[in-house]
């Protein structure tokens, strides 16, 4: 027994902070002593005498269930929107302006190279084989907003996040197009469209062509999925 | 099976999926109800305990893996606390030790058989192996919720050694029912 068994009693009175809980946790995974009591502990409810649940009990749970829920399914399919999701993940980077990029790429995939990502923006210092630039995008003239791209180069991958704020609405059909371009070449490389905050991400991932791009730029789109830019560039910058 | 399927509907939940939040709530509803009244010894606050449940479970709080033990088991706590944060708010005058009920309630002739039957027989088997003093400590702490401080001062005891107190207790029992499993399994290969 050691000395994380005996938190095992806060645990299961709730009682422990989140980092105690999380702690406990990782214990509990390793130490069968721990989770036998946990277990034995979970069949003391069986001594309750079988109570009849009052009539409507169910419809009136789950409705409110079901009510408390925030309306959060109509949203859109795009690579946006996604920095609502960011206090859920633990603020480890103490960079704090490039927390919701790294959000944003830990929770859009579950590729490995997040977690390279991660890292190198949490201890700013380049990994061997990985390279970790960070770009702040220029505005073109009259555009009020403004925007932060990373690129994460690794062996045989490309990866390109961009966090957007202070952007202008965009109607109908149109999006914000991200474009990255080599001798005056584009290439699309994802796009996004403004939240209610005016804000917007995008990460993009590519796996062919990865080396030599020298500008990110930014258009407004008429439409999304153009292969080659049709918009005016809002933003932009050198690599 | 049981299990694995518990996990099933769990995992199901998660993605939102209402149909499996339904037949959880069927499955468990009874012995949930039955545990949190209980514990709350009042109709109304085991129904809002019992929302209270499904609710952190369909908004995904609090995330369950097979790390964490029996899904059962981390349902029941997690129910288990929706019911002392309503217990606490309450604040009821605090009763005397002799008038709280023992752990195991004393069983009449028209008893109704319990859907859990089973394990109810061999964990009131286990607990019946504890000392008096062991099975209070479990209905005090488990059952009625109360702090540290409270029992401390009800059964007078010195509140630092509450918790190893109710630990040991905990650590008895695990013990015991893990004869009680074990002898039945032995009694079903006769
Ligand atoms: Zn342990």
């Amino acid at each position: 027994m050691n000395t994380n068994c005996d938190h095992v009693v806060d645990y299961l009175n709730g009682t422990l902070t989140a980092e105690e809980k999380q702690a406990f946790e990782q214990h509990l995974a390793t130490c069968a002593d721990c989770r036998e009591l946990v277990d034995a502990v979970g069949e003391l409810p069986y001594l309750a005498e079988p109570a009849e649940p009052p009539v409507g009990m169910k419809s009136r749970i789950l409705a409110n269930v079901f009510e408390e829920e925030p309306q959060k399914q109509a949203e859109p399919e795009r690579q946006v929107k996604k920095e609502k999701t960011v206090p859920m993940v633990k603020p480890k980077a103490r960079r704090s302006s490039w927390a919701p990029l790294i959000a944003a790429v830990l929770l859009l995939s579950l590729l490995g190279n997040a977690y390279a990502f991660f890292k190198l923006a949490d201890e700013q210092q380049p990994a061997t084989e990985s390279a970790f630039q960070s770009i702040e995008l220029q505005p073109g003239e009259a555009f009020g907003g403004s925007a932060k791209a990373a690129i994460i180069q690794e062996e045989g991958s490309l990866e390109v996040v961009v966090q957007a704020e202070q952007l202008e609405q965009l109607q109908g059909d149109e999006v914000y197009q991200i474009w990255l371009l080599k001798e005056g070449q584009p290439v699309p490389a994802g796009a996004f469209t403004p939240d209610a905050d005016q804000q917007g991400s995008a990460y993009y991932s590519m796996t062919e062509n990865t080396e030599g791009w020298d500008t990110i730029a930014i258009t407004r789109e008429p439409e999304a999925g153009n292969e080659t830019p049709e918009g005016e560039i809002v933003l932009s910058s050198e690599i | 099976m049981e299990k694995s399927s518990d996990f099933m509907l769990y995992t199901r939940i998660q993605q939102k999926e209402k149909a499996a939040l339904e037949q959880l709530y069927d499955r468990y509803e009874k012995i949930l109800f039955s545990f949190l009244y209980k514990m709350t010894e009042d109709r109304d606050l085991a129904e809002e305990a019992l929302q209270e449940v499904f609710i952190k479970l369909w908004r995904g709080k609090g995330e369950y893996d097979e790390s964490k033990g029996k899904f059962t088991s981390w349902l029941f706590t997690m129910s288990r606390n929706s019911a002392i944060d309503l217990i606490r708010k309450q604040k009821k005058p605090s009763v005397p030790l002799d008038e709280i009920g023992d752990l195991v309630s004393p069983e009449t002739a028209v008893e109704e058989l319990a859907e859990w039957q089973e394990q109810k027989d061999q964990i009131q088997e286990a607990v019946s192996e504890l000392s008096s003093e062991q099975q209070k400590m479990i209905q005090l702490f488990y059952f009625k919720g109360m702090t540290h401080e409270t029992i401390s001062t009800m059964c007078d005891i010195p509140l630092g050694t509450v918790k190893s107190r109710i630990r040991l207790a905990l650590s008895k029992l695990k013990k015991t029912l893990h004869g009680v499993q074990e002898r039945g399994a032995i009694d079903d290969e006769y």
